[in-house]
């Protein structure tokens, strides 16, 4: 395995096709106390997200995830995938609003391979559902991959 | 709903400085326990220079470094309690590393009001945020879509 100071060679650009999939990742049923913590995080603390009297008042009927743990759900996964500096390009539409005791599953597909910018180059599509198969999130994603030779 | 004359206006800079500790506590925040993003020695036995950039640490750059944003959405002309998120789009441009000072400079590039059934309407607007490093470096482009619903409705 060879070293690189940025991003190291975890998957090689030979070894994706297209058609494959990633690997999908299953988060743990959604809980209000990951949504307390993921306001102090990001800094984004809309009540919406963390105060159910809030919810209710405005009828949505309770507190809604941020769309944004729902990305970065997806982000894990492909950051498990390709590492995180690999990334050159990711984008998501937010579809459904998720609440609280959803179990979110990632997946995702690799749609094309090109070379761009001197580098092989991998992109792919990405979604999140919910355990009835609710799409919550669906967007796309571009990484560099290194080659082998 | 929001003042159409807005649309390609920019806002002051504002800048943010990446934190090690920031990326691991929205790593964790996530769910995500890999070690590369929990401290730099853990990061480097993995290969990277330091602690990467945890992919949708953006958001972070944008809540805690432009902490005017909601003042500067309420000029557009729109009620911030009534914005919904439609997208999230980011392009990494450049290595973003751990004591690197970003300057965002946020734009409103595009927005339209559409006209629903019996007289209501909802603001469609796309908001860039163009982020440099020290060095003057482009580094990464933000884009979000949001929707924001008129009273009432």
């Amino acid at each position: 395995m060879t070293t690189n100071a940025q991003a190291p060679a975890k998957l090689y650009y030979e070894d994706v096709q297209v058609g494959d999939a990633l690997p999908k990742l299953v988060k743990p049923a959604l809980a209000h106390i990951q949504l307390v913590r993921y306001a102090g995080a990001s800094g984004d603390f809309n009540p919406l997200h963390t105060d159910p009297k809030f919810g209710e008042m405005i009828g949505i009927g309770g507190i809604i995830s941020h769309g944004m743990l729902i990305m970065g759900f997806v982000g894990q996964m492909l950051s498990d995938y390709v590492g995180p500096t690999a990334l050159r390009k990711f984008d998501v539409r937010f579809r459904g609003m998720t609440r609280l005791d959803h179990v979110i599953t990632c997946t995702g597909t690799i749609t094309e391979k090109y070379e761009a910018d001197g580098e092989g180059r991998i992109a792919g599509k990405v979604q999140a559902a919910d355990q009835d198969g609710d799409v919550k999130v669906s967007g796309t994603f571009v990484a560099a991959l290194p080659r082998r030779s | 709903m929001f003042d159409k004359s807005k649309i390609g206006q920019s806002f002051p800079p504002f800048t943010i400085e990446v934190e090690r500790g920031k990326i691991r506590e929205l790593a964790l925040a996530i769910g995500d326990d890999n070690p590369i993003y929990q401290s730099r020695e853990a990061a480097q036995a993995a290969g990277y220079a330091d602690v990467p950039l945890f992919p949708t640490a953006p958001t972070m750059f944008t809540f805690w470094g432009n902490t005017k944003m909601g003042g500067q959405l309420v000029s557009l002309g729109i009620n911030v309690m009534r914005i919904l998120h439609g997208e999230e789009e980011y392009e990494y441009l450049a290595p973003i590393n751990p004591g690197d000072t970003l300057t965002g400079v946020m734009t409103l590039v595009d927005g339209k009001t559409r006209q629903g059934q019996g007289g209501s309407s909802m603001d469609i607007l796309t908001i860039e945020i163009r982020y440099t490093n020290q060095n003057g470096q482009p580094v990464l482009n933000a884009r979000e879509m949001i929707v924001v619903r008129e009273e009432g409705v």
